[in-house]
């Protein structure tokens, strides 16, 4: 009798593990863009929409496709970009953040293997919280006006 | 009475120094960008996998150039995706009277053979051409581009900053405009079919 008590007290204290940025994140649109011949480096783009009453901070990217994976961001500074790696990507509760062409990115560098258009790779979000969700990214060939739009058709 | 009006502007002077001291930060120098609309443009060679790439041979159409490189993850590929929209959408007659130059600025990387590889895969008609870092500085300097390599985490590979639009260049030879980034490829459109009249 006492089993059953003891497992669902020890599994009342995981429930903050179950909990957390992971949950309150939803992912809306996730691509990987298609890297030309011989670029050894390519992006992923999404947007990251806050349900929760707590700001949530993607940490890390991790994906069995890259030898290394960062958070960049772009700034435009009188025409000349210039990247420069984030530490993390902040999510404003009840709010979202927009990584996208031009701006922030999820940065795929040394592909083990060339990607091939339409293929999925996966891509573990985690958060500052120790929280983490995977999602399914499709593979995009760079297109003009934001790729993200071929999700919409 | 004189040492009264003393104390008084030693008082003032003092505030004055604190209050520089508090409030005035002045920026670092930083590097100026070059002013395109001073760069004069101008005839320039350089090296694509076929050979040679003379902006001389190219009179009678009109050139865009772009100056990137492949490692660039994001910015690059959008423009040339962007630039490739646009040529995809002239007519055949239009299209044989316009080329495009994609210029890395970064020839430690980008060898001829591998921007051949990269820019087919946007547009049969972009040309991947590079130079000696000296040439390509001078090509750059020359039509107000700025690029600078940027200090790489430890065993990674290096960013480089640079200017990102599309350069456009009349069917004599001369500078004839540019877009920034995040133009699109219909105002690119107008922007060749203007130089093409």
């Amino acid at each position: 009798m006492i089993k059953p008590i003891v497992l669902i007290a020890a599994a009342a204290l995981c429930l903050p593990a179950w909990g957390g940025s992971a949950d309150d994140v939803a992912v809306q649109d996730p691509y990987v863009r298609l890297a030309p011949p011989g670029a050894p480096a390519t992006a992923a783009f999404m947007v990251l929409k806050n349900a929760g009453d707590k700001p949530a901070s993607l940490v890390r990217v991790d994906n069995g496709v890259a030898k290394v994976t960062e958070l960049h961001n772009h700034t435009n500074d009188g025409g000349v970009m210039r990247m420069r790696q984030v530490k993390a990507v902040e999510v404003p509760a009840k709010g979202e953040a927009k990584l996208e062409p031009g701006g922030l990115h999820v940065m795929l560098i040394d592909l083990k293997t060339p990607l091939k258009e339409g293929g999925r790779v996966a891509l573990t979000l985690g958060f500052a919280d120790g929280s983490s969700k995977t999602v399914d990214a499709k593979v995009v060939r760079p297109g003009a006006s934001g790729e993200g739009q071929h999700h919409h058709h | 009475m004189a040492v009264r009006i003393l104390q008084v502007i030693a008082a003032l002077l003092l505030a004055a120094l604190v209050g520089v001291a508090f409030f005035w930060h002045p920026e670092p120098p930083t590097r100026e960008l070059p002013r395109a609309a001073e760069a004069p443009g101008g005839d320039f060679t350089l090296t694509s996998a076929a050979g040679p790439v003379a902006l001389a041979d190219l009179r009678g159409k009109v050139v865009l150039l772009y100056f990137g490189y492949t490692y660039c993850p994001d910015i690059c590929p959008t423009a040339l995706a962007t630039a490739a929209a646009a040529l995809g959408s002239l007519s055949e007659a239009e299209a044989a009277r316009v080329a495009m130059l994609f210029i890395s600025v970064d020839p430690a990387r980008d060898s001829p053979a591998h921007l051949r590889e990269y820019t087919a895969f946007f547009h049969p008609a972009i040309v991947g051409v590079t130079g000696s870092e000296a040439e390509v500085a001078a090509v750059a300097a020359r039509y107000g581009v700025y690029f600078a390599r940027q200090p790489a985490a430890a065993g990674g590979p290096y960013a480089v900053d640079h200017s990102s639009e599309i350069q456009l260049i009349s069917p004599d030879g001369r500078r004839a405009g540019k877009l920034p980034h995040g133009f699109t490829p219909e105002s690119l459109v107008v922007e060749i079919r203007r130089l093409l009249r």
